[in-house]
């Protein structure tokens, strides 16, 4: 009876203990627990579909994992014979009236010892295997999951909170990991130790284990209808846990508004909100779910006291030994507490079930469409891109771009101005797919784009994007972004060009200065400063400049114009922007507003028409002229 | 860890409560084998049938009991774990709330996020953990060794060897598990953090096609990760089967000496068996001990964590002047001789010796270089960061001898990163002025330009903006900020560059509606474009900290070196041409 406690306890912690992995939340799935920042209700849509998908990521470990399984089946059969051998010395001491029959003792005792020590190596070599095994189940899942992410186009990351997908990225996959690594060797084993006890049982008294059976209906009832209330509480509170998360989360990125704003008071009343619904469902999943054990426990010692008046009655009569009311005492505990284990750990797999289902939601994704098949390669273009009829909307009964038709000659400038919200930046989202026309077509060197290699295709473009983005790393490291292999010399001879020598230089640490997250330790210009370096190095075939310069002082932009007027030179360039006198340069302005080209033609040429060009240029310019007289 | 003893004064009571009836939960569980062994020794070996029902009925008797006092245990304990996890929460949420920022720059703001929730929980389940297992695991240890010991001092001997080593094997684990899970936990971070930068600059990556590179920094994230885990798991993993190995052979010498004990009639058989069930139950609560012990080194880690943010300067302390007692002059600014460094820096200090006064109804352009402190310096005015040296006033009296939130109450800021919240576009527009009528509203938008386009779309001012928001441009985006701030109607208006994605013909139509709107403010404009400023008042032109020059857009073109040097950067070719024409 012992070992086969001892083997449950450290397979089963007792609930509020933490799972072996040491992450936050553990096994646990007490109120309280569990990853915060679900954002939907757990709840497996379609259980065994997403188990049989799970499955197949067992993949190469099905070999081990049977070898597991292997293991707990002879660590089962081993725990089953502890009881008996018990049973068996005890018979030993009182079979013989006050006198022990040591010979028989000692043998037993023996094999008793062999058997722990074969246990104890069994569930060592379990957990060390398990270890592995689990892990690199979920770092295979974690690592499809993101690779899986770099093929997602980017309107599924526009369209979802940063905080909804590391969710599941951590959260669930974290589920998933308690699920693999502990409820499967607790199912195996669970189910083992029931049959054998059965087995065991009926085989020392046959009317013994009818009385202990009694309690096995009142048990099967009272654990259903218990886990079936709390696992309806505990996945409500997942979801106010999820809320909570996101409203946290966006408080916290945003404090900066929140506290200008003076809007801690109602940010902490929407807090409490939230907080205080979490408190009530946490309150109830939780009480329902603590008279479990106490309830179990009575039902468990009903069954005791079955046994035991049954045993002793027969006993009474000679019709078994008081050795085997000892064994089969053990039996029955063994019997039934593993019942008791399953049905939490039926708990743990639902949540971990659903875990996986939110994984694989991400992975049914949509993604980027496959190149096509008769894709080529677009290596060295001319950088003549046509725009025939393009039509797009991110939404399809909010249409952004109305049949825009253009040209680009190779190595022309081409510049795109308009009021906010015409579709200019919309048209870099598509030159590069980030997003594909809904109508029309887009074609470089003559092809479709679609018929390039994505990849290749992206190569061929230099983008300086309105929010400039850098990664956490040393500026060098930045730079080197687009064009890894870069030389020291080369990226000091960059970032000279780009007018970001000076400053980088006049950091404590030069080119190795370390960023923060966004380089939040450099002002909104640096960063753009630093945007346009690394493209000047990664020197791109097309080149395009979404309100590069929009943060940058207009001193430092008159350098860095000349830097990238180098860099235009025999290149195709698009430009955005909404300083006039950044773009006048351009050889051919398109001036867009709700979605179609109302003009084009040289800076001349359209002051010249007296047109929407003319009239912005002229409101832009007013004020300074007369200033400037 | 003083942060705790606010809780633990409000709910010992409860807490000892709890305790109590788990207390008596355990000694039921306790009287159980003895009651096992009456049954056999007095009832089944004597065949006295009445003995049989008598100790049989004491027995569910005192399951009864014990379920009864664990039931009410539950109750209490849930409430006391739950309530205390809210408010702890909510506390820390507070505490965060009243942060200055240069304290919580200390903090990476993913960090402060999990420690909100992750680190809670974690503290949480441990309290709730205590009263369920921390009393009774070593009740029934200590509980079952003097029963065990009641029963037979001579076979008691076995454990006076036994229970000494498992107490070193449960110290050991702690002692090694604990390195090993905040090796896991740092390993956790690091995903998290390669994570939240790809969602972050998803378009730079696609952009310069770097998915190897991205894959391969996830990858050994990833790795390390899963090979920490294992390897934590594996530590782990020894020490279990350890416990279980020396009770077990503990079992064994019980069996043989026992044994002999019985043989010389010293000893009862079913002595023996409540004895190993004494064991087992001991060795179970020693499990229990060896959990609850790895729950407790986690839980530490995390009570650190949060006591880190608690032991922050309790916000920002303030004279406690109320702000209408002393005011003279609504929404004067004065900076005198005020520099500043960013806490933690070195280097040159970001803003140098400034002195500035602006006065109600005047419009102050500021304009310099990029990374000439511009931002810094406004962000002064609310008391974001306090001044190294000199002093900031707003209406006559330093900043730090105002509550800050009266402060922040006569200030409306637009920043130059664009923060819109979840919600509908009313909702963040109440974030300036929470009653705001429609009219209100619609007026703020009127001057921003935000309007039109409000209405174009279908659901108008109940159009949602989300955290992607592809809705919305950014120059749209832009103009919701400024609206946002004018439905406060402030004493001080501050706009950090915020119209650097709206294009020129509605910046020039937001700044005529805003010259109405501001003829009774201060306001305070900064600007790449000298168009954006050169009507206002007075401009200030920075260079690296310092003001290089101040007056009217005439008198700096005359006077001001780096002033004329912009005007030539921006106008320098297009004047001349355009004027030809």
């Amino acid at each position: 009876m012992p070992q086969n406690e001892a083997a449950q306890a450290q397979q089963a912690p007792p609930p509020g203990a933490p799972g072996p992995a040491g992450r936050p939340g553990g096994m646990m799935r007490g109120p309280g627990s569990g990853g915060m920042g679900r954002g939907k209700p757990v709840k497996p849509k379609n259980f065994r579909r997403t188990m049989g998908r799970l499955w197949r990521y067992f993949g190469r470990e099905r070999k081990l994992l049977s070898l597991i399984m292997v293991f707990i089946i002879i660590d089962a059969g081993v725990t089953l014979i502890g009881p008996f051998l018990i049973g068996k010395s005890i018979d030993a001491m009182s079979a013989n009236h006050g006198r022990v029959a040591f010979d028989l003792l000692q043998s037993f005792i023996i094999v008793l010892a062999t058997a722990y020590i074969t246990d104890v190596v069994l569930v060592f070599l379990q957990g060390w295997l398990m270890a592995g095994v689990s892990q690199r189940i979920v770092a295979g899942l974690r690592r499809s999951l993101f690779q899986k992410l770099q093929k997602l186009p980017v309107s599924y990351f526009d369209a979802r909170s940063h905080g909804e997908v590391m969710s599941r990225l951590t959260n669930d996959i974290d589920n998933v990991s308690q699920t693999v690594s502990q409820s499967t060797t607790q199912l195996m084993a669970g189910g083992i130790a029931i049959i054998g006890s059965l087995v065991m049982m009926i085989v020392l008294s046959p009317i013994l284990t009818l009385a202990s059976l009694i309690t096995v209906p009142i048990l099967y009832l009272l654990t259903r209808t218990v886990t079936r209330k709390t696992s309806v509480l505990f996945k409500e509170q997942q979801v106010q846990l999820g809320m909570l998360n996101g409203h946290i989360e966006e408080t916290i990125s945003g404090i900066e508004v929140v506290k200008a704003f003076n809007h801690e008071h109602q940010a902490i009343n929407e807090f409490e909100t939230v907080n205080g619904r979490l408190f009530e469902v946490g309150l109830k999943a939780q009480i329902r779910s603590g008279f479990m054990m106490p309830l179990m426990n009575v039902i468990n010692n009903i069954g005791f006291a079955a046994v035991a008046l049954v045993g002793g009655i027969l006993a009474v009569k000679s019709l078994i030994t008081v050795g085997v009311i000892a064994s089969f005492l053990s039996y029955s505990r063994q019997f039934v507490r593993p019942l008791n284990d399953l049905a939490n750990i039926y708990n743990l797999l639902q949540s971990g079930v659903a875990g996986a289902e939110r994984v694989f939601e991400v992975l049914d994704e949509r993604e980027e469409p496959d190149d096509l098949p008769d894709a080529v390669r677009l290596d060295r273009t001319k950088g003549h891109v046509v725009f025939e009829n393009v039509s797009f909307g991110y939404r399809p009964e909010v249409p952004i771009l109305k049949k825009v038709s253009f040209e680009s000659k190779p190595g022309t400038s081409t510049a795109l101005v308009g009021p906010t919200g015409a579709g200019k930046t919309t048209i870099v989202n598509l030159l590069t797919r980030f997003y594909d026309v809904t109508g029309g077509s887009i074609q470089i060197d003559g092809v479709d784009i679609r018929h390039y290699t994505r990849d290749s295709l992206r190569r061929t473009f230099g983008i300086v994007l309105q929010d400039t983005y850098l990664f956490s790393g040393t500026i060098k490291e930045n730079i080197k972004y687009g064009k890894p292999d870069a030389t020291d010399e080369e990226i000091r001879e960059a970032a000279v060009m780009a007018n970001a020598d000076v400053f980088i230089r006049r950091l404590p640490d030069g080119y190795e200065t370390e960023l923060s997250e966004n380089g939040g330790n450099l002002s909104q210009g640096q960063r753009q400063l630093l945007a346009i370096t690394r493209v000047i190095l990664a020197k791109p075939s097309i080149l395009i400049l979404d309100e590069a310069t929009s943060s940058i002082d207009t001193r430092t932009e008159l350098h860095i114009q000349d830097a990238l007027l180098q860099i235009m030179k025999d290149r195709t360039t698009f430009i955005i922007a909404h300083r006039l006198n950044t773009i006048r340069e351009a050889d051919n302005i398109m001036v867009i507003d709700h979605g179609e080209i109302v003009e084009q033609g040289s800076h001349d040429e359209l002051i010249g028409r007296q047109g929407f060009y003319a009239r912005m240029f002229e409101s832009q310019f007013k004020n300074l002229e007369s200033a400037g007289e | 860890m003083s942060f705790f003893n606010k809780y633990v004064k409000k709910y010992w009571k409860l807490f000892c409560v709890a305790v109590l009836f788990l207390a008596v939960e355990s000694l039921c569980d306790l009287l159980q084998p003895t009651m096992m062994s009456k049954v056999i020794d007095v009832g089944v070996a004597q065949s006295r049938m009445d003995q049989v029902l008598h100790y049989g009925g004491l027995m569910l008797l005192i399951t009864a009991v014990g379920a009864v006092s664990a039931s009410t245990r539950n109750i209490i304990s849930s409430h006391v774990s739950q309530r205390f996890g809210a408010e702890m929460r909510s506390d820390l949420f507070r505490k965060i709330q009243s942060l200055s920022f240069e304290d919580m720059d200390k903090f990476d703001r993913a960090s402060l996020i999990t420690r909100l929730t992750n680190d809670v929980t974690q503290v949480q389940n441990f309290v709730n953990g205590m009263m369920r297992f921390f009393v009774k695991a070593p009740l029934l240890c200590v509980g079952s060794l003097i029963m065990a010991i009641r029963l037979d001092v001579h076979l008691s001997l076995v454990l006076a060897v036994v229970v000494p080593v498992v107490a070193v094997l449960i110290v050991l684990n702690m002692k090694i598990g604990f390195p090993f899970f905040i090796r896991v936990q740092r390993a956790l971070d690091k995903v998290n953090g390669v994570m939240r930068e790809y969602l972050s600059g998803v378009r730079v990556v696609k952009a310069f096609n770097r998915f190897d590179y991205e894959v391969g920094k996830f990858e050994s994230a990833n790795t390390e990760l899963s090979s920490r885990s294992v390897l934590s798991m594996r530590v782990m993993s020894v020490f279990g089967p350890g416990i279980s190995l020396f009770l077990n052979f503990g079992i064994i010498a019980v069996l043989w000496i026992g044994g002999i004990r019985v043989d010389n009639g010293q000893m009862q058989v079913g002595s023996i068996i409540a004895f190993i069930n004494y064991m087992t139950q001991m060795l179970f609560s020693l499990m229990m001990i060896s959990n609850v012990f790895n729950m407790f080194v986690r839980a530490k880690a995390s009570a650190g964590r949060i006591g880190e943010v608690f032991a922050e300067g309790s916000g920002l302390d303030h004279g406690g002047q109320s702000a209408a007692k002393r005011v003279t002059q609504h929404g004067r600014i004065d900076f005198e001789q005020v520099s500043f460094s960013y806490a933690g820096t070195q280097g040159d200090p970001v803003i140098r010796d400034f002195t500035l006064t602006c006065l109600p109804g005047e419009t102050v352009g500021i304009i310099g270089s990029t990374g000439s402190g511009k931002s810094t310096l406004v962000s002064l005015i609310p008391r974001f960061y306090d001044a190294s040296e000199g002093c900031v006033k707003v209406a006559g009296t330093d900043v730090r001898d105002m509550d800050p939130h009266a402060l922040r109450e006569m200030i409306a800021v637009v920043p130059q990163k664009i923060m819109l919240f979840t919600g509908t576009v009313e909702d963040n527009l109440k974030w300036g002025k929470e009653d705001a009528s429609q009219d209100e509203m619609e007026e703020a938008c009127r001057i921003a330009e935000a309007h039109d386009f409000i209405m174009a779309s279908p659901e108008g001012y109940a159009s949602r903006i989300g955290q992607g928001g592809v809705n919305f441009s950014g120059g749209q985006k832009q103009r919701l900020s400024i609206a946002r701030a004018l439905v406060k109607k402030p004493e001080i208006l501050i706009l950090d560059d915020c119209t650097s994605a709206v294009d020129v013909a509605t910046e020039a139509r937001i700044k005529e509606a805003l010259r109405t709107y501001a003829s009774e403010l201060t306001c305070i404009l900064i600007a790449q474009r000298i168009t954006s400023v050169m009507d206002a008042d007075r401009i200030v032109v920075m260079d690296r900290g310092e003001m290089v020059g101040t007056g009217t857009h005439e008198e700096l073109m005359e006077t001001c070196r780096v002033y004329q040097e912009i005007y030539q950067s921006q106008m320098g070719k297009e004047m001349h041409q355009h004027a030809a024409e």
